[in-house]
């Protein structure tokens, strides 16, 4: 009864969000519009995440790469393939597709090296894609723009208004993606697998089938908030595609919000967007904003490994 | 005089091989920590960073006597490695296997990034706006059959052989290398024989934060260090690991041989910007080929 009655709260809660997320640009200044467009794009990144980092329980430290690896291709797709700019907006919209569908292939490939590992190995194998993704597109000028990125004609740039609507519309897939998962044989499946390889090896699940599938459906949101987010810009590069904060973030989120449940992620990625905002435009402290990032996530390890939802959860039933 | 193309070859190994013997150094006192302790501490890399930035502030800057300097510096290095130990080793020490992994990679992480980015941003403010530490370090070429040696690499080459055949020693003498064997073998055995862990992972620590750092200060003799090289040399250190196996002395030194080698064989023929391609290439392709390392890896 009172599990019944917390989910209508829940539910009514996230309505209630989502309506006034909704009605956003109509009341609020465009300086606040954009900051929630960013915080929707890391959060869905961080929700992403959670696939693996809190159903599988593997640390994955190259999220960004799926991010980025995303943005360079539609980039890629729209500047070298000439008819796709003449097509108005189903050009841009068949990149999109094809970005996120060679993002997943990739994700699916990367399956191969990345689940021969487990827990820190695994995690500082992700961190290595995302470096050799980094270093492959500076290296490869002539296809990437290198070091000077990419930009597409400005015709082609996303608006605010229709990005904010849609990376709403994303942010709220991918935590329905969650949620519905949490309820899956696959998620199931998964959280078996994270409480006992062995266990779960031994009623029948097919270990890597199911790792890969959450590494395939974890890159997809990715993918889609990093084609977002290149469109939004019109210009991309390495710092701004697979820079360290891409990998930082939505770790950062979903073990500060509580890795695992599925509003976790959300809650924590509105705390790590706000201590951003602050931090870069009120707060004019002379620390460098990455070192205090460091500090958050190593107190996280230290004290609060279960993070902030379960926390509280666990306190109050 | 050698023809130009053999000093070229010989000048390349012996590059290579110097470089291999100091990242073997650095790998192994990674891999001693990872095998005893089952921290992967990720900001490894850092405390080559850390040596060389110290160092160069010494001596560069502040003109300490040579002696003084070092002796200041191994305090220094000591005190590092015990704090390091007691804030981020020891409240982990307690966890669940998995539990631990996790929370060091988290723990170290943070720590690694937060020296990377609070080092980059005072030294820039404080000494330097471009920071970069490199140490100029002249020993004079030697001359042998007719080809030049850089003083510099075999000075290095040297040091690091020593350093090898001290853990050696180390390892196969002493009552901690014994201790460090058997918990890296089988942990919970190494307790029931009452190997005190705590007291292992402080000189564990100690020993290996000293080997590191002084590393960091001879690799800066060759080539510049930058804040933000930590985490790039600690993928190097596992890239070393993963093809010599966890804990394997003899594997650490012929990963690290490898490894440095392919980077100075590859900034010579592409340039310096494949050098990283080529080390985490060699990385995930062995990962693919044999997962259990080329030399066998133990499920750490």
């Amino acid at each position: 009864m009172r599990r019944w009655a917390a989910g209508g709260l829940q539910g009514l809660a996230v309505a209630a969000g989502a309506g006034l997320l909704l009605a956003l640009p109509q009341v609020a200044t465009r300086d606040i519009v954009t900051a929630v467009f960013f915080a929707l794009i890391f959060i869905t990144l961080a929700v992403s995440y959670d696939i693996l980092g809190g159903f599988l329980g593997y640390l994955n430290l190259g999220q960004g790469a799926f991010f980025g690896l995303a943005g360079y291709v539609l980039f890629i797709l729209i500047v070298k393939v000439a008819f796709l700019q003449h097509l108005g907006p189903a050009g841009p919209a068949l990149a999109v597709l094809a970005a996120v569908a060679f993002t997943a292939l990739f994700a699916r490939l990367a399956a191969y090296p990345l689940f021969q590992l487990r827990g820190a190995y695994f995690a500082m194998a992700t961190f290595g894609l995302m470096l050799l993704l980094g270093h492959l597109i500076t290296n490869l000028g002539g296809l990437t723009g290198g070091a000077y990125g990419l930009y597409i004609p400005t015709e082609l740039y996303l608006p605010l208004r229709p990005a904010y609507t849609l990376a709403l519309l994303l942010t709220g897939l991918s935590v329905a993606l969650n949620a519905l998962l949490a309820r899956s044989r696959l998620g199931m499946g998964l959280q078996a697998i994270r409480q006992s390889e062995l266990a779960a090896a031994a009623i029948g699940i097919d270990l890597f089938r199911y790792k890969s599938r959450a590494l395939v459906l974890s890159s997809l949101p990715s993918a889609l908030a990093g084609c977002l987010f290149a469109l939004y810009s019109g210009y991309i590069d390495v710092q701004n595609m697979l820079g360290a904060e891409k990998t930082l973030f939505p770790v950062i989120m979903a073990m500060l919000g509580g890795s695992g449940t599925v509003f976790g992620p959300v809650l924590g990625g509105v705390i790590v967007r706000a201590i951003d905002v602050s931090l870069k435009n009120y707060l004019v402290l002379p620390v460098p904003a990455l070192g205090i990032y460091g500090l958050i996530l190593m107190c996280i390890g230290l004290f609060m490994p279960q993070g902030i939802l379960p926390f509280f959860l666990r306190r109050r039933l | 005089m050698a023809p130009p193309a053999v000093q070229t070859v010989v000048e390349l190994l012996l590059g290579g091989v110097s470089l291999g013997g100091l990242y073997g150094m650095m790998a192994f006192a990674f891999s001693l920590a990872l095998a005893t302790t089952r921290i992967l501490n990720v900001a490894h890399g850092g405390f080559l960073v850390l040596g060389a930035a110290l160092a160069m502030l010494f001596f560069r800057f502040l003109h300490l006597h040579f002696l003084l300097g070092t002796l200041l510096l191994l305090a220094i290095f000591l005190l590092v490695g015990l704090l390091f130990e007691g804030a981020f080793v020891r409240p982990l020490m307690g966890r669940p296997p998995h539990a631990v992994l996790v929370g060091s990679i988290l723990v170290t992480f943070g720590f690694a990034l937060a020296l990377e980015a609070f080092l980059g941003f005072y030294w820039a403010d404080l000494v330097d706006p471009q920071p970069s530490f490199t140490i100029p370090f002249p020993a004079p070429t030697l001359q042998v059959f007719g080809l030049t040696l850089s003083g510099t690499r075999l000075t290095i080459l040297a040091i690091a052989m020593l350093t090898a055949g001290l853990f050696h020693l180390l390892l196969t003498r002493t009552k901690m290398g014994k201790a460090a064997r058997a918990m890296s073998e089988d942990h919970e055995g190494a307790l029931i024989i009452g190997i005190n862990p705590r007291r292992l992972s402080i000189r564990i620590y100690l020993v290996g934060v000293v080997v590191t750092a002084f590393s960091g200060i001879l690799y800066s003799t060759t080539a510049p260090l930058e804040p933000y090289s930590g985490l790039p040399l600690t993928m190097i250190a596992l890239t070393i690991i993963v093809i010599g196996g966890v804990g394997s002395l003899p594997g650490a030194l012929l990963g690290g041989v490898l490894v440095g080698t392919a980077e100075v064989l590859t900034t010579f023929l592409a340039g310096g910007a494949w050098a990283p391609v080529v080390y985490l290439l060699v990385f995930f392709l062995v990962l693919v080929v044999r997962p259990e390392g080329l030399f066998g890896v133990r499920e750490a």
